[in-house]
């Protein structure tokens, strides 16, 4: 368990330092300097660049770049979208509102998303299981940001349940009211995978030859699905749920945007459009942070629940 | 007992008659003939292929049936209703559109309301003591071009959405086509590679897509546009660079599976060589798979190209692409909503044909479902 | 065909009568059990022996009431302590499967949960079906842990399937069995997965355990070999039907139907030099059963009549029964194959010499 725990350890350092150099190399090899401002005079251009290390062999700015996160936490400063904050500052102002909005959606998800496989495996083939199938395909076709237009427009402009927008000023009943559309755009998609993700598993394990032994155990068949067939069809949702988590945030950044959430994706979208390149990659460095988190926190969590992982067995 | 029993049927049969059971009736179904003909049944499939085709045949073909190029813009025809022959005449998409706040003396200034474009007072008020009317106006007698149709209007620098939208899934369709099938090959040959090889090569081959599947696919695409610059070949390449990882692993395990089966091992006892090995008698097993997973893989591209169009990284204007449109849409959602139904209808019925379409073939070639009708 | 009063007066714990079952499939009906019968008496060993595909698998199925859904029961009846199985719900079915008639499976690798500790699936019987509070169901657990012979039982409880071996699992699944202390144990070809060598030791478990506990014991192979170690009566079973029935004696040494004969010649052991004679052809297809013996097709010793006629079952003694044409009066006079009757000498030589 401690070697498989080092191993994943060690493979999320390398993830996390490969894709630092990538974003290094991306804004330091970008064409044109980061201070190609044509207003400023070509010898605060030069001051800059050296404050910036920019002068220096590219292998030294590396190192500075490196040294800046992790000892000082720099992780550059905005200059366009909001001169002269540090990217750090801004993001972390920012991140509380778009953790939110992602783990409430997944919150949600998970429930809805458990509830309806179940229903459709136990109940395979028959019509609630291709009624559920069917919403199913809708939920993983449908892109987010096109739910997100029809609610805004029906829910939230013609029928006037919600807000169209974020509301940053209400009261905390108010923001959450707000941030109602975003949240259920954002969960329909989990919802759908989680269903066909379980129904797949659960149908599989329903027709597992150690169900059968469950039932001739004299096990009742209620007591041998929830026993046997539930727990091990729902392990592997680890599998899918906890990814979703870094996909709900990067689909979430377009969200942000559509409802004006002051969240890191709307800041990432702006930098993007503004040519915020520092900003840019901060929030980059961001998501790469919180996938590589996820995908960690996947394998330790496989580590404990699944035995076959943890004792290294041959089906790991 | 029916039949009487009888003295004379109680004679071995002749002796050297071959012992077998009846013969099998039916002549051998090919792995893609049989394939082929499970997809047919399914019904759902089969639809989703018809509306890809005609999607894909709109996508070439559309933009001929009007006279307007998808870069024609005019300022006088900004932001037109949809109006479509036939349908106009029960109301829908009749190129209405309800103007508010209108002094009500301009009603009768051709000018302002040309000839026969109001329609309807929807409502009459005062403002400080001015008269003012909310109308219903024909908008194409309104704005001056009575006898143009849009049929899915025009967006705010007056170019045709018809023509956009077809030009825009042209585009679309393309990328995710061309991205797709990289990914395929690239996948195919590299997990083929790693699969046949197996031992030190494949544990060197299957880090590699390790360290590069540790990378989440939005932030490498996003890192590559910044780096090379908005366009399709950017686009496409960063939907390569991660994608074709999966279909190495499936074509990988496939090879670790099938090279290790009896009938591999005599044909390589047999002196069969590697190239013949692979092509003849391992790569077949993979190609069902494979496919579906092609399939499936298209919506996901298209998705991302619409994704990354939101984010602003999409194609450079006045390139339309479906996410394009719909990102540049979606800031009038409220006041030209069919500005983003099309499109958005467009995105999700193709995405939804695709899904449909994979899963037949995900069933038709599902090899634990040969045989069974 | 009712059978008559046996020679041990022993009473009769499970009885089958003329079960038809058949599934429904695209293609069309299969007649996967024909009008089976059979009976286990208290404390006996039968064995229902058969090629793939025959029905045996079928016929326990129904019994344990784990049919796939699109199977039918066409007609017949399971009697047991006077409920027809065929009959009753669901809700007295849980108090008979597994806690009366146990099952052990085939496949030792596949059944056992792979996600839950060996010895809480043994304790889960306990806990579950007998509300028998955990630390006592852990030591009864770990009593029939020893009892099935597991070495070191407190170890391997809390250890997971794929920590064990094929043996090692097929031990736990009898375990589980047993938990329930069942009157019945089904083993469906509970060594075809496993080594020879393991084989033999699970087979001497099964046989240990019959004795102690004196349950009744079906035996499900297709290895005629399997069957003379362990069962007192063999059931021949082919497309669907019992073709020839009688003690393990009678079946093996003086066999009558041609299809027990070509079973018989087809097992391979170390003496016979000549070579194996396989069944040629496979058996039919059970949409479309053939008229008449469904044997008829591969057999080498078929009449005009068994393209006609289904063949009734012939008495041979009181115990033994066969279904061929061949016992008929009228029929020729016929002789089993030579390859058998060295092999018949052979084993009564053996015989004589135990």
């Amino acid at each position: 368990m401690k070697q498989y725990f080092l191993k994943r350890v060690l493979a999320a350092c390398v993830a996390l330092f490969l894709i630092l150099t990538l974003a290094f190399m991306v804004v330091r090899l970008m064409p044109g300097s980061v201070y190609d401002d044509p207003n400023l005079p070509p010898a605060a251009v030069a001051m800059l660049e050296q404050k910036a290390h920019l002068d220096k062999p590219l292998l030294t700015q590396y190192g500075y770049f490196l040294k800046g996160i992790i000892t000082e936490n720099d992780w550059g400063t905005s200059v366009k979208v909001e001169p002269g904050i540090p990217a750090f500052e801004i993001l972390k102002r920012q991140i509380p509102i778009s953790l939110f909005v992602n783990l409430m959606s997944l919150l949600i998800a998970l429930p809805i998303g458990i509830l309806a496989g179940t229903a459709a495996a136990i109940k395979k083939n028959t019509m609630i299981d291709h009624a559920i199938s069917f919403l199913v395909i809708l939920g993983i076709s449908i892109p987010s940001f096109v739910f997100a237009s029809l609610l805004q427009y029906f829910c939230g402009f013609k029928w006037e349940w919600f807000p169209i927008l974020y509301e940053p000023s209400a009261d905390m009943a108010g923001q959450l009211h707000s941030l109602m559309l975003p949240i259920i755009a954002l969960s329909l998609s989990p919802i759908a995978t989680i269903t066909r993700y379980l129904r797949g598993e659960l149908i599989e394990v329903l027709d597992s030859e150690y169900m059968t032994l469950a039932c001739t155990k004299g096990l009742p068949h209620y007591k041998a699905t929830t026993r046997h067939a539930f727990r091990n069809a729902s392990l592997p949702l680890i599998h899918v749920v906890i990814p979703m988590f870094a996909n709900v945030l990067g689909g979430s950044m377009v969200i942000e945007r559509m409802f004006s959430i002051p969240g890191v994706g709307g800041t990432m979208i702006k930098s993007i459009n503004q040519t915020d390149y520092s900003l840019t990659v901060a929030t980059l460095i961001f998501y790469a942070l919180i996938s590589v988190l996820t995908a960690f926190v996947v394998d330790i969590l496989l580590g404990i629940v699944d035995p076959r992982v943890r004792f290294g067995g041959e089906n790991a | 007992m029916s039949e009487q029993i009888k003295r004379e049927d109680f004679v071995f049969l002749d002796a050297d008659r071959t012992l077998f059971d009846e013969t099998f009736s039916g002549k051998p179904i090919g792995f893609f003939k049989d394939a082929l003909l499970r997809l047919k049944k399914n019904k759902a499939s089969i639809v989703a292929f018809v509306i890809i085709v005609l999607i894909a045949f709109f996508a070439v073909a559309g933009p001929v049936f009007t006279p307007y190029g998808y870069n024609d813009q005019d300022v006088n025809r900004v932001n037109m209703p949809p109006k479509i022959p036939v349908l106009e005449t029960f109301g829908i998409a009749d190129g209405t559109r309800i103007i508010y706040n209108s002094r009500k003396e301009n009603l009768n200034n051709p000018e302002k309301f040309p000839e026969g474009s109001v329609l309807e007072i929807v409502r009459e008020y005062e403002i400080k003591n001015t008269p003012m009317v909310d109308v219903k106006v024909d908008y194409y007698i309104y704005s001056g071009h009575p006898d143009d149709y849009f049929i899915m209007g025009t967006d705010y620098l007056g170019r045709d959405l018809w023509t956009r939208l077809w030009r825009g899934a042209r585009v679309s369709l393309l990328i995710a086509v061309i991205s797709v099938m990289m990914n395929i090959c690239i996948g195919v040959v590299y997990g083929a590679i790693a699969g046949y090889y197996g031992g030190r090569v494949d544990i060197i081959m299957m880090r590699i897509t390790e360290i590069i599947g540790a990378f989440p696919q939005v932030i490498v695409a996003t890192l590559l546009i910044l780096f090379m610059g908005t366009g399709i070949r950017a686009i496409i390449f960063a939907l390569i660079i991660r994608g074709w990882i999966g279909t190495a692993k499936l074509v990988r395990g496939q090879f670790l599976r099938f090279k290790g089966r009896e009938y591999v091992l005599a044909a390589r006892v047999m002196g069969v060589k590697d190239k013949k090995l692979i092509f003849r008698h391992i790569l077949p097993n993979s190609i069902g798979p494979v496919i579906t997973r092609a399939m499936v893989e298209v919506p996901g591209a298209i998705f991302a190209e619409s994704f990354l169009a939101f984010i602003g990284l999409g194609l450079q204007a006045p390139e339309p692409s479906i996410g394009v449109l719909l990102s540049d849409a979606q800031k009038v959602l409220n006041s030209y909503p069919y500005q983003t139904f099309f499109p958005a209808v467009l995105i999700s019925v193709l995405m939804i044909s695709f899904n449909l379409f994979g899963n037949g073939l995900r069933d038709a070639f599902n090899p634990t479902m040969r045989g069974s009708d | 065909m009712t059978k008559k009063a046996d020679m041990t007066e022993q009473e009769t714990v499970l009885e089958v009568k003329d079960l038809r079952v058949s599934f429904k499939s695209i293609a069309g009906k299969v007649q996967a059990v024909r009008g089976v019968n059979f009976t286990l008496k208290k404390g006996e060993t039968i064995a229902i022996v058969g090629e793939s595909g025959s029905g045996k698998s079928v016929s326990i199925k129904t019994i344990m009431g784990i049919l796939s859904r699109n199977a039918v029961i066409e007609e017949g009846s399971i009697l047991y302590e006077g409920h027809d199985l065929t009959k009753i719900t669901e809700k007295e079915y849980e108090e008979i499967r597994g806690k009366k008639i146990g099952l052990v499976f085939q496949d030792p690798l596949s059944s056992l949960n792979p996600l839950m500790k060996i010895g809480h699936q043994i304790a889960e019987v306990y806990t579950q079906n007998y509300k028998i509070p955990k630390a006592e169901a852990k030591k009864r657990a770990l009593a029939i842990m020893a009892d099935v012979g597991i070495p070191n039982p407190e170890l391997r409880y809390n250890q997971y399937p794929f920590q064990f071996s094929g043996g090692m699992r097929q031990r736990i699944v009898i375990a589980i069995a047993l938990a329930n202390d069942p009157d019945i144990l089904i083993c469906d070809e509970p060594t075809t997965a496993l080594d020879v060598t393991v084989q033999a030791k699970i087979l001497q478990l099964i046989k240990k355990i019959k004795n102690e506990r004196g349950i009744s014991v079906i035996f499900i192979t297709h290895d005629l070999g399997v069957v003379a170690n362990i069962a007192d009566r063999v059931y021949v079973m082919y497309a669907g039907k019992i073709v020839e029935q009688g003690t393990c004696e009678e079946v093996f040494l003086d066999a009558k139907h041609p299809y027990t004969w070509a079973l018989l010649t087809s097992i391979p052991d170390m003496k016979s030099k000549e070579s194996l004679l396989a069944i040629p052809g496979t058996p039919p297809n059970m949409i479309h059963p053939p008229k008449g013996d469904a044997f008829a097709a591969r057999n080498r010793y078929a009449m005009k009549i068994d393209l006609k006629e289904e063949p009734p079952m012939f008495q041979v003694s009181s115990t033994h029964y066969a279904a061929t044409w061949l016992l008929h009066p009228y029929a020729p006079p016929c002789e089993p194959p030579k390859e058998l009757k060295q092999r018949v000498e052979e084993m009564k030589r053996e015989a004589g010499l135990l």
